[in-house]
């Protein structure tokens, strides 16, 4: 398979940054075409412009955003790998989102259609891989909504039969490290089984 | 009372500013003392940088400018009022990294390492308002779990005090609103702004 890790976090030392290591080293050893996305060393401006915004309605994306959407074209899956922030995604994930998944690449409008059409019918896995400094009682009480975005906003305009995957590391900065190298096991078996 | 109205959508002439803006009226003409922060029109840094990281956990953890006078903004505020466009049922990247880059330790809550617990600090905030444009009607925003109002109204709500009050002004189904909608949306903006007390 094709996969796409969208990888997003500031500190290439990060714990984030061993978890992405994982993910790849797995997926590759599996057999799998792998790709990645690293947006805060790819320098991925965030914020949509307001030319985007106002040609949103037309097909395509920036030039400069154009292998962007030539990988998520080409991807079966796709893999999110970032630390939750205010109970979701880092801005620049979201930037990706907000410019990429645009007209034309994620979704179209057919003539005389009220709704858009999903045009990434190619993704039929979606995974998230996070971490979180609060416990999951306390995400599920902010309300989770990177699993939000991915799991239903981005999900419609994928493959009707997309399968999910959801791994999250809870309390990060009350846990040892046994506990963190424990999550890193678990995510190569995840991934090893792809 | 201050208030703090934070804008962030990337068009001058869009409805979201223009609702921030009736924001403002209404606010002023409660007799609140407001500013207005928009985002994109002040180059407002969409991300959390490296160098913010690696001191989000230190002593002095905001060592940005633009960060630091919206901090301080933050913390002399009793109203927060967000105002943007719901993109992917999600507040745009700017917003999110708004949030990411001021609304940490020293600002929105305190960390103990000890006790391994997060303690609020926005105790002085008695408003929390959030204003949002979708495309989607009510029902298909409710089902793709609105993330945005759920970032404001729960996860910055935790940080706030036991007493503080929430709002939030939606306009649904965007595309196919006539003028008379927008207008009314407007009208409500301004008029439950202005009944703020």
């Amino acid at each position: 398979m094709n996969v796409l890790v969208v990888y997003c976090h500031p500190v290439p030392t990060s714990f984030v940054a061993a978890v992405r290591d994982r993910v790849v080293e797995a997926l590759a050893r599996r057999g799998h075409d792998v790709r990645v996305e690293d947006l805060y060393a790819q320098g991925f401006e965030p914020s949509l412009t307001a030319d985007e915004r106002l040609a949103h309605r037309e097909i395509g994306v920036e030039p400069e955003l154009l292998e962007y959407a030539t990988n998520l074209r080409w991807c079966d899956s796709i893999v999110f790998v970032y630390p939750t922030w205010w109970s979701g995604m880092p801005a620049t994930l979201k930037g990706w989102v907000d410019r990429v998944w645009a007209r034309g690449v994620a979704w179209d409008l057919p003539p005389g259609a009220s709704t858009v059409r999903g045009r990434l019918r190619n993704v039929r896995r979606l995974a998230i891989v996070t971490t979180h400094g609060s416990a999951r009682r306390i995400n599920w009480l902010e309300g989770q909504a990177g699993r939000g975005t991915v799991f239903r906003s981005l999900r419609v305009l994928c493959h009707p039969l997309v399968r999910t995957t959801w791994l999250a590391l809870y309390r990060m900065d009350h846990i040892d490290d046994s506990v963190r190298a424990k999550f890193l096991d678990k995510v190569e078996r995840r991934f090893l089984r792809w | 009372m201050k208030a703090l109205v934070v804008v962030a959508h990337p068009v001058s002439t869009s409805l979201t500013r223009a609702a921030a803006d009736r924001a403002v009226t209404g606010l002023e003409s409660a007799g609140h003392e407001v500013t207005l922060l928009d985002l994109y029109a002040e180059g407002f840094a969409p991300a959390m940088s490296h160098g913010e990281r690696v001191a989000y956990h230190s002593e002095t953890p905001l060592i940005s400018s633009d960060a630091i006078r919206a901090a301080e903004l933050v913390r002399s505020s009793q109203i927060l009022v967000f105002a943007y466009p719901t993109w992917w049922s999600d507040a745009p990247a700017i917003m999110r990294g708004f949030f990411e880059r001021v609304f940490i330790p020293s600002v929105a809550f305190e960390l103990d390492p000890g006790a391994g617990k997060v303690k609020p600090i926005m105790d002085h905030v008695s408003h929390l308002v959030g204003i949002s444009t979708y495309g989607s009607p009510w029902t298909y925003v409710k089902i793709m779990h609105d993330n945005g109002r759920r970032m404001i109204m729960r996860a910055l709500r935790m940080c706030t005090g036991r007493r503080t009050k929430t709002t939030w002004l939606g306009l649904y189904h965007i595309d196919d609103a006539d003028d008379a909608v927008l207008t009314a949306f407007l009208e409500r903006v301004e008029n439950t702004m202005a009944g703020l007390s």
